[in-house]
């Protein structure tokens, strides 16, 4: 019998244990300003209710420190704590931040040989400590990134980076050691502050282990991070020492929830304010539950890519005449309207969100089966059996198609395949764990190793820079090469070059008339299949106001945001 | 007893070596966990070498191996990629308590798990704890009510129970006592998470937020639980003990709970010992469904990421407590059942 109790007592103390554990670790602190004076006052006025933004995130950060992450959830994050130099507005046009105006050549911020940028910083800057801001920051910044000791998740831009020099406190000047057009873009996407992380650095080493990197508390945005609970959320409380105009919101509350059902319900009933990455198929029930659906196109579009590699794939696509059949033969507008509910467009560009390079705009190639029969006609693809395939020299027209098992993709390898077979040919459709599908060439992954004729998925240039490197014939993997991202094995010298001059042209008209080249030229050729454009799509509650976003990060007005009850 | 149960747990030593090898080359065939470090794009090729090479998964595997077995402190690193090994190791390896560093997050792999552990334990404990007495209660009154009225009512839910995948249970749950409940003006549940940002984290919020995730996990198990109890009950009550008991006048309440449930409750301690370690795992499905940090979501979030430190942190941890528990069935069974000895 005692032995019996003593059971049921541990077992008892164990759920209490881990209650207790779980429900008092990390209470949050309040936000309430406190009066200096010791004596209460007489009859307490009401304290107004804080106001907490509860956000959606389906995916969780990895890391929340500058430098040490690629994704995208945390790059936006950045920009609640830790601003960047130069932000993107809702047009996508860059706007200053620390900077007291945009480097340009008309301003003397780019020098004529495109290698020397040099930027002015805001005097007012400071950190959430009361740390003045400064050029030794930047330098400090850039040092890290390019340091052989922290295993940062990427070293680019930086590395292309000579020199960053700070003749005073509030000039940065930037020297690379060739002209690097895409600078704009990709430089400066947070800052550390050194007088915090260089004692560390100079001590260890690395910062990889400093406490900052894994709870950056200091920061300059409008914001100071609180706490991140792995797996559960992570708080952010208005920065009282920022330097630019107070948030409005006094707590920003990052929820994690991976499950796009769970996401919608919650949405539903009321128990967020903010939902990203909304399915196509949510939209309708949350339109009628009373939400708002934002949709913002983010420099992503789906993308049918032709793997043009003669040893592997089917010889009819290496004919241009049969890729624009391909394109004429399927339905896009009907895609994007029966199975996207007229959300999403056709793109008929690579530059469909940055329409400045995307000039003159192109039209893409309209659903056109009879044109689409004539080209594989001229190409010589007949169907000579009358088994519905169409073949030349022995070998039939049978295409194969990958891309993930995300459910509306196999929505749309089905209609494609209905599309295609009206026409002659066969698709060969396969949907493929995006895991596997996206394993590198080392690993024997199959887009990677281009397996299959036609591979899908979402991309774009380096948005919202128009670059496009990884089309680079030095791109292809091989054995020797299997880093490369050229997964379509397409080298095209004229492509080549226009890409490599591009990537050094400072001047945005000089760059704009190239990129206007390649647009033209991936459309003639046609070594893409545009499908749909991939906006972000966001869901926003009643009570949040003011709410905009940008194609490149959602808080770049997160400062603005408001709750109304 | 002493000496069983350490020849036991010296039995699990070379058991969880090999568990360890096959684990860890399991894990090397997962995926890359450097190749989705580039965020939307794939990993720039100059990053991945350098990754590969930092985060020394540029090793063969054996290496690899090594190091999260037994460290890599007598050996040095090339970090900067010139050829030349110049910085020392600094891993410890799991014989020295060092389970290593997330991949992901790049925090030491038993502080991510510690956290998890506190919140799997409070969602997992409170769901057996209900399965256990909910099955007892239905699958005892069953037993003793054998092709009533109530015993095919309860056969009939319990046939549904078992039928319906968790997800299902969860999502309509979720949707029916969340969002119809507070749409119809009636009082309503959360839907995800472990407390409401407002209110802060506090016990009731906790509590508050376990129920629907608890009764989701529970439906399953105490489904089959109650089935298999019932099943064991009939065994035993129409055993030559049994009815001596009865035909000697021991009251009613003494028959079944002292003499019938107790041996009944052989085989559903061998179920119960091979659930426990397992709790420790976590609720893949639900915790992901209800958001809850938990192991379950640990283990799934790390493997899409190839994060293997984690993930073997998280398995070894399930092999240590599933060869323990095996130990404590062992030693329940000699408690309900005094004729077993392993002495």
């Amino acid at each position: 019998m005692l032995r019996k109790s003593v059971a049921y007592t541990i077992f008892a103390l164990l759920v209490a244990a881990s209650m207790v554990l779980s429900g008092c670790g990390g209470t949050p602190t309040v936000v309430t300003q406190i009066s200096s004076g010791d004596t209460p006052a007489p009859s307490p006025t009401p304290v107004p209710e804080k106001k907490v933004a509860t956000l959606i995130f389906t995916q969780e950060f990895d890391n929340l420190a500058p430098l040490y992450s690629s994704m995208w959830f945390v790059w936006t994050t950045w920009q609640m704590f830790d601003h960047w130099a130069w932000e993107f507005d809702s047009n996508n046009e860059p706007f200053p931040v620390l900077v007291t105006e945009i480097p340009t050549i008309e301003n003397g911020g780019v020098s004529a040989d495109g290698k020397v940028i040099t930027m002015h910083l805001r005097k007012d800057l400071k950190w959430s400590d009361n740390v003045p801001l400064t050029a030794e920051d930047f330098i400090f910044t850039w040092q890290m990134a390019v340091s052989s000791q922290n295993t940062v998740a990427t070293t680019y831009p930086y590395d292309m980076i000579s020199t960053v020099e700070a003749p005073d406190p509030q000039t940065v000047v930037v020297t690379f050691s060739e002209p690097f057009a895409p600078w704009l873009a990709n430089l400066w996407h947070g800052i550390l502050p050194a007088h915090i992380l260089s004692p560390i650095y100079q001590a260890d080493g690395t910062i990889d282990n400093a406490e900052w990197i894994k709870r950056p508390t200091v920061g300059c945005g409008p914001y100071n991070f609180a706490e991140w609970e792995s797996g559960s959320y992570a708080r952010f409380v208005r920065n009282d020492n920022y330097w630019g105009t107070p948030a409005k919101i006094d707590e920003i509350f990052i929820r994690f929830v991976p499950d796009d059902a769970s996401q919608v319900t919650a949405l539903k009933a009321g128990d967020a304010d903010l939902g990203t990455f909304i399915s196509y198929s949510d939209v309708p029930g949350l339109q009628d539950a009373g939400l708002k659906i934002v949709i913002e196109p983010s420099g992503y579009n789906e993308f049918m890519f032709f793997t043009l590699n003669a040893q592997k794939n089917n010889p009819a696509l290496q004919d241009v005449r049969v890729r624009k059949a391909i394109a004429l033969a399927i339905n896009r507008d009907g895609i994007n309207t029966d199975l996207h509910f007229g959300l999403t467009k056709t793109p008929a560009s690579f530059w469909d969100a940055l329409p400045y390079y995307n000039n003159p705009p192109l039209t893409p190639y309209p659903f056109d089966p009879a044109q689409a029969k004539t080209l594989l006609d001229e190409a010589g693809w007949i169907d000579t059996n009358g088994d519905g395939v169409r073949e030349k020299d022995g070998v039939k027209l049978e295409i194969s198609h990958a891309t993930t098992i995300r459910e509306d993709r196999q929505d749309v390898q089905a209609v494609m395949q209905q599309n295609l077979a009206d026409v002659g040919i066969k698709l060969d459709v396969n949907p493929v764990d995006d895991t596997l599908f996206f394993a590198s060439y080392a690993d024997n992954g199959p887009a990677a190793r281009g397996e299959y004729d036609i591979q899908e998925w979402s991309d774009g240039p380096l948005f919202p820079d128009p670059d496009i490197y990884y089309w680079l014939c030095d791109q292809i993997p091989t054995d020797a090469n299997p880093t490369g991202e050229n997964w379509f094995y397409i080298c095209d010298e004229q492509l080549d070059s226009l890409i490599k001059l591009q990537s050094t042209q400072v001047d945005p008209v000089a760059r704009q008339a190239t990129i206007s080249k390649i647009n033209q030229l991936f459309y003639e050729k046609v070594y893409i299949i545009g499908m749909w454009q991939d906006p972000d799509v966001y869901a926003l509650g009643t009570r949040l106001q003011n709410v905009k976003f940008s194609g490149v990060t959602m808080f770049y007005n997160i400062a603005e945001w408001d709750l109304v009850p | 007893m002493a000496r069983y149960i350490i020849k036991r747990l010296i039995q699990g030593i070379p058991l969880l070596f090999i568990i360890s090898v096959v684990l860890f080359a399991l894990m090397m065939s997962v995926g890359d966990p450097v190749a989705t470090m580039g965020g939307r794009r794939v990993t720039r090729a100059d990053d991945y070498e350098r990754l590969k090479r930092q985060l020394g998964l540029d090793k063969p595997i054996y290496v690899q191996y090594i190091y999260w077995l037994a460290g890599n402190t007598w050996t040095k690193t090339d970090l900067n990629g010139d050829g030349v090994a110049e910085t020392p190791g600094t891993r410890l390896g799991i014989l020295r308590g060092d389970f290593g560093t997330s991949l992901v997050d790049r925090r030491p792999v038993m502080q991510v798990i510690a956290e998890r552990i506190p919140n799997t334990l409070i969602l997992m404990l409170s769901g057996e704890l209900i399965v256990i007495l909910g099955a007892l209660i239905v699958g005892v009154y069953s037993a003793l009510r054998q092709y009533s009225a109530l015993d095919h009512v309860l056969t009939a839910f319990s046939f549904i129970g078992y039928s319906m995948p968790i997800f299902f249970i969860a999502l309509i749950s979720m949707f029916v006592f969340s969002y119809l409940f507070k749409k119809w003006g009636l009082p309503y549940l959360p839907t995800v998470g472990m407390f409401d940002p407002q209110a802060g984290k506090t016990f009731v919020q906790v509590v508050y937020h376990m129920i629907l995730p608890v009764i989701s996990m529970s439906v399953v198990s105490l489904a089959s639980y109650s089935r298999y109890i019932r099943s064991t009950m009939l065994d035993v009550l129409n055993q030559d003990y049994i009815r001596t008991a009865r035909s000697k006048g021991l009251p009613r309440r003494e028959v079944i709970f002292v003499h019938a449930l107790k041996n009944a409750s052989l085989p559903i301690a061998t179920i119960v010992g091979l659930d426990l370690p397992f709790l420790l795992g976590g609720a893949v499905v639900t915790e992901r469904i209800f958001a809850w940090p938990g192991m379950g979501r640990l283990f799934l979030d790390h493997v899409n990421r190839a994060d293997t430190p984690v993930v073997m942190g998280s398995l070894m941890l399930v092999a240590v407590a599933v060869i323990v528990f095996q130990i404590l069935t062992d030693v329940v069974y000699a408690w309900l059942d005094p004729r077993i000895r392993y002495d």
